[in-house]
């Protein structure tokens, strides 16, 4: 890993992915800096996805992304996250047959300061009650809101400065939905990054401080939360 | 119905070997989908180690086939596996035969075509009285070894963290990487597990027999796998089960069939294995059609 610049937070410049030379992100850039939360959102296939594992290093990619002004190009994903940067994945991907307790020690493997990780354990269980009372039970046997809460649980473990999540509504109910979006709103009071991947419009729109729109591998619109409600430009993000 | 105690004994004993070598190949396979099938080269090189060190006592002869196991386990996974890294699981499966083909030829130039013998452990060759039944001290202590083996195993994949880590690569390698758990360690890991259970196996194949030549590891190598498939390979309770279950059905009929049908004993189990894979083709412990994984 290589000194790039001084910026904090995370920077993505020119990102390009391309799947059998069929391109999915056609050179990107934003950044995400602390206690901002941005929005990505756009149409199936808009490439949303693909920018997160980009940036986790775990799909090839061009261009360049920083953490904290050090490029991060090249680094295995398990090394990535030891840079700052911890993924929500896609549809949960809690480990099922373990413990909530065992899931959010995983989480802490990539911990930097290993010594902290009680408090970290207690502020994660803080966060989201449901999983101390819960922390025996197979994660396998959690609703799909109580997994998604365990997956961000076991990403905060790491002490992530910018933690990006991939479609973290999916399949919840409206009310598993405000939990996990009150639970976001207090890390990135709490000085975090957050980059939030989602089809959802109005809610990433109203909760992120900037929401790019992105189709077919472009970022189109940038959109701030007072859009959210304006019925134009939802459909000028959503069908060009 | 002492017969029928005999012969479950021996039929335990013979499924906890099995099950102990289909476990060290789903190990391997539930974290980097490699079927290693030169899995029983590693048994053959643990043998052979036993073999030519028996003589200077058990406590140094077992500790050397462990290490040799190990050590050729984790060469495998670095002179040859970790360099397919990006390959499909067929790429790997085919490296696996050619690697387990060529370690054959290598046994066999360094040792010989012929087999070498030495009495290993050959007071457990005798029989012991339990409540009137007499059954042989190596069923017995291939039981208890396997036992106290997969308790072991159990405590470290569940109370220790680098065993949960590698627990929770085997059941998603992905998001394992993502979580932050280095992938080279739990590869690593898989295959030194691998090799300590190709050891115990071999140690008791080895006092079985007596005797090791190049293929020595081949046979239940093969069955090792088609157990594995047949539990579920993509569980590492799966194998185990499988593995277990073909060895147990082999040692039954080997005891129960008329003495003109033992021979076949092998076609009946692949009868046994095409049903189960017909009926539940991910194995009997994996749930629906099993995790597709890319």
């Amino acid at each position: 890993m290589s000194t790039a610049d001084t910026r904090q937070g995370l920077h993505v410049e020119n990102l390009e992915v391309a799947y059998n030379g069929v391109p999915a992100v056609r050179g990107i850039s934003f950044e995400v800096n602390a206690g901002e939360a941005i929005g990505l959102i756009g149409p199936n296939g808009a490439g949303k996805s693909s920018t997160l594992l980009a940036i986790m290093g775990a799909t090839p990619r061009s261009g360049l992304v920083t953490v904290h002004g050090n490029d991060i190009s090249g680094l295995a994903p398990e090394k990535v996250v030891r840079t700052g940067l911890a993924l929500v994945p896609e549809g949960r991907h809690v480990f099922t047959e373990l413990s909530v307790m065992d899931n959010l020690r995983l989480g802490a493997v990539a911990r930097r300061d290993k010594s902290s990780y009680k408090e970290a354990l207690e502020h994660v269980l803080d966060l989201f009650p449901i999983l101390r009372d819960f922390g025996h039970r197979h994660a396998g046997l959690l609703s799909g809101g109580q997994q998604q809460q365990l997956a961000i649980g076991r990403a905060l473990m790491s002490d992530p400065d910018i933690l990006m999540l991939d479609e973290p509504s999916l399949g919840l109910s409206p009310t598993a939905v405000d939990t996990v979006f009150e639970a976001l709103d207090v890390v990135r009071k709490a000085g975090k990054a957050v980059l939030i991947v989602e089809q959802r419009a109005e809610f990433t729109i109203a909760f992120s401080d900037r929401t790019y729109v992105l189709h077919d591998g472009v970022i189109t619109l940038s959109l701030k939360p007072e859009d959210a409600e304006n019925v134009e430009v939802l459909t000028e993000a959503y069908f060009g | 119905m002492n017969q029928l105690i005999q012969s479950l004994v021996d039929a335990i004993s013979a499924g906890a070997v099995l099950g102990l070598a289909a476990l060290a190949i789903g190990l391997v396979f539930g974290v980097i989908r490699l079927a290693n099938f030169a899995t029983g080269e590693i048994i053959t090189a643990a043998a052979y180690s036993l073999i030519l060190t028996w003589d200077l006592g058990w406590y140094i002869s077992i500790p050397i086939s462990i290490i040799v196991a190990v050590l050729i386990s984790l060469l495998m996974e670095l002179a040859v596996f970790s360099r397919m890294r990006n390959h499909g699981p067929a790429t790997l499966l085919i490296a696996s035969f050619g690697l387990s083909f060529l370690l054959q030829r290598v046994y066999e130039l360094i040792f010989g075509n012929n087999v070498r013998t030495a009495p290993i452990a050959s007071g457990l060759a005798q029989s012991i009285d339990i409540g009137g039944i007499r059954v042989q001290m190596l069923s017995v202590t291939t039981i208890v070894l396997a036992a106290v083996l997969l308790i072991a195993l159990q405590l470290f994949l569940t109370k220790t963290s680098l065993g949960l880590q590698l627990k929770a690569a085997a059941a998603d390698f992905k998001t394992a990487r993502l979580v932050g758990i280095p992938a080279g360690r739990v590869i690593g890991l898989s295959f030194a597990l691998s090799g300590i259970l190709a050891a115990a196996v071999a140690f008791v194949l080895t006092v079985q027999s007596g005797a090791v030549g190049p293929n020595f590891g081949v046979r239940i190598t093969i069955l090792a796998l088609i157990g594995a498939v047949i539990g579920g390979i993509d569980k590492i309770s799966g194998s185990l089960a499988g593995g277990f279950l073909v060895g147990f059905v082999t040692s039954m009929l080997a005891s129960w069939l008329p003495q003109d049908l033992t021979n076949f004993k092998d076609a009946f189990v692949f009868v046994l294995v095409i049903g189960v894979l017909l009926f539940k083709p991910s194995g009997l412990l994996i749930k629906g059609r099993g995790v597709v994984r890319t």
